[in-house]
């Protein structure tokens, strides 16, 4: 195991080495390989710790792995404002180019949670063989009305500050991440695709729309209850770990591969 | 942005990010440590930030995993935590020696981090300055009163407690996620007084998140007594800002005090 994680490879790639990605390979590549799409904001540090667990566990068995950080988040380059859903949409097919230029794999599955679902859903040229989404959103315009209801309850949260910061504009940034009016717009459009690739539902609360949409693909949504949710401000920066998720996970892209 | 991933370590264990500036001049080196269980991007991505900056005004940096957290693995030899600390930054300092050739370093860390900054500071010499935000502090008679004083002139407060004795108990708040488990004040004291005899440049910065049990820029003075008059002590009280900076502004505070102090303990000969 711990000969496996040293094999693990940090790098930077894309045009202008401007994505940062971690590599896993798998001791025992099969054709197919696994790319993880993290979500956006906040989220996508809660999640962290979840994908590289995951991550390991698939190389384990056999998928080669890549995680990968969008433009303007986590260690890729641009600043958090600069986040643009056209361009997360460009970096989920370069990173998916970059995937199978190493590990040679004909195949490219991907797991993605929440926008990063959404992102592997839209991402037409990434020419995904099927995704796992967890809780994909379906309703963008509820998704940036979600984010602003939290800003407003963050900026006055006496667990939080000293003194209440009630003259903060809300629009200009959601839990710890600029944004901009151009995405907001952008997000606001996001939903689930008409026509997409072969996909597997997993939801950690009950959500009509894509329950919907799993239904007309003829694919069970599966229930996975995490803790905590998404929108609890009071843990913000508490990570999101679930072993029932990543065995949910791998079976899922098991049966996809 | 000139920036460099790596795996680096005796076992090969830890994952970190080099930063550049466009031009090195072999002066100081900037490492940043974990915030508590956040991985080396920094609490809404501080540290990346923070080290892009420092990089444009001309300083190498380090953001990098520790030990088991974020992507880097358990060290080869059994130590305890905080020898693995000590252990794992001397390691980030000589992956940043061997990248730039500086071989004086300042450290930055938040919480969890300006404690473990604090260790590192105290046990090896390369390290020449450090930021310790919401590091060690306690309470003193002045927070107390500074905090309770101002409380017992409201009658919204009278209100609340008379109403709260008659109402079923509250839940409590979860517990903040970051805890900075307090030393004997003497012994840092004791600690920081040995740093700074060793020439070292400190720089303590205290948020409003932390009111529980510092509220004051004079506080310092309470707690460390004639060490708050040391010209390389500086001492600050952003008491708008949170524990973890989640506000951009607040963040962008913070990057405009860390750039100025650098500027002014650290200036580099050749900008980048």
């Amino acid at each position: 195991m711990k000969a496996r994680i040293e094999a693990d490879l940090p790098f930077y790639f894309g045009p202008g080495r401007e994505l940062f990605g971690f590599y896993h390979p798998a001791p025992a590549a099969s054709g197919t390989a696994v790319l993880l799409c993290p979500p956006l904001g906040a989220e996508q540090i809660r999640c962290h710790r979840l994908y590289r667990q995951l991550a390991h566990g698939l190389a384990e068995a056999g998928f080669p792995v890549l995680r990968f950080d969008y433009y303007g988040t986590g260690d890729s380059a641009g600043r958090s404002r600069d986040v643009d859903w056209a361009r997360c949409l460009a970096d989920v097919a370069t990173a998916a180019t970059e995937l199978r230029a190493r590990s040679g794999a004909q195949r490219v599955l991907a797991f993605g949670t929440r926008l990063g679902a959404n992102a592997a859903l839209d991402a037409t040229d990434a020419v995904l063989a099927g995704v796992v989404a967890w809780d994909a959103i379906a309703d963008g315009a509820a998704l940036v009305s979600e984010l602003d209801r939290m800003q407003d309850a963050l900026k006055v949260d006496l667990n939080r500050f000293d003194q209440a910061r009630p003259e903060l504009d809300v629009r200009l940034e959601w839990q710890g991440f600029e944004t901009t009016e151009h995405l907001r717009t952008q997000l606001s459009g996001v939903g689930l695709p008409p026509l997409g690739p072969r996909t597997a539902w997993l939801m950690s609360k009950a959500s009509d729309a894509a329950l919907e949409r799993a239904d007309g693909q003829e694919s069970a949504a599966e229930a996975i209850d995490v803790e905590p949710r998404w929108d609890d401000i009071d843990r913000l920066e508490m990570a999101i770990l679930s072993h029932p998720l990543i065995d949910a996970v791998k079976r899922r892209l098991r049966e996809m591969a | 942005m000139h920036e460099q991933a790596f795996r680096f370590g005796s076992s090969r264990h830890l994952v970190g990010i080099v930063g550049l500036p466009p031009v090195i001049d072999h002066g100081v080196g900037v490492v940043l440590l974990n915030a508590g269980m956040v991985y080396r991007i920094g609490p809404f991505r501080l540290h990346v930030d923070l080290a892009r900056r420092l990089n444009a005004l001309g300083y190498p940096t380090l953001r990098f995993d520790q030990s088991t957290i974020g992507d880097s693995g358990a060290g080869g030899k059994l130590l305890a935590r905080p020898e693995q600390v000590v252990a794992d930054v001397g390691e980030a300092m000589d992956l940043l020696h061997q990248q730039t050739g500086c071989r004086r370093f300042v450290l930055f860390g938040l919480c969890s981090g300006a404690q473990n900054a604090h260790s590192v500071a105290h046990a090896d010499p390369r390290v020449v300055g450090a930021f310790f935000l919401d590091g060690y502090g306690h309470r003193t008679l002045g927070q107390r009163l500074r905090h309770y004083l101002p409380r017992l002139m409201k009658a919204s407060v009278w209100r609340q407690w008379i109403t709260r004795k008659h109402a079923a108990p509250q839940v409590r708040p979860p517990e903040p996620a970051f805890v900075v488990e307090p030393l004997p004040g003497k012994v840092v004291g004791g600690q920081l007084a040995d740093m700074l005899a060793r020439g070292l440049k400190l720089d303590f910065v205290y948020s409003g998140g932390v009111s529980r049990y510092f509220n004051h820029v004079r506080q310092f003075r309470e707690c460390f007594g004639r060490l708050a008059d040391h010209a390389g002590v500086s001492v600050s009280y952003f008491q708008e800002s949170d524990h973890t900076y989640v506000l951009s502004g607040d963040r962008q505070r913070l990057l405009d005090h860390v750039a100025q102090w650098m500027g002014r303990h650290f200036p580099v000969t050749r900008p980048g």
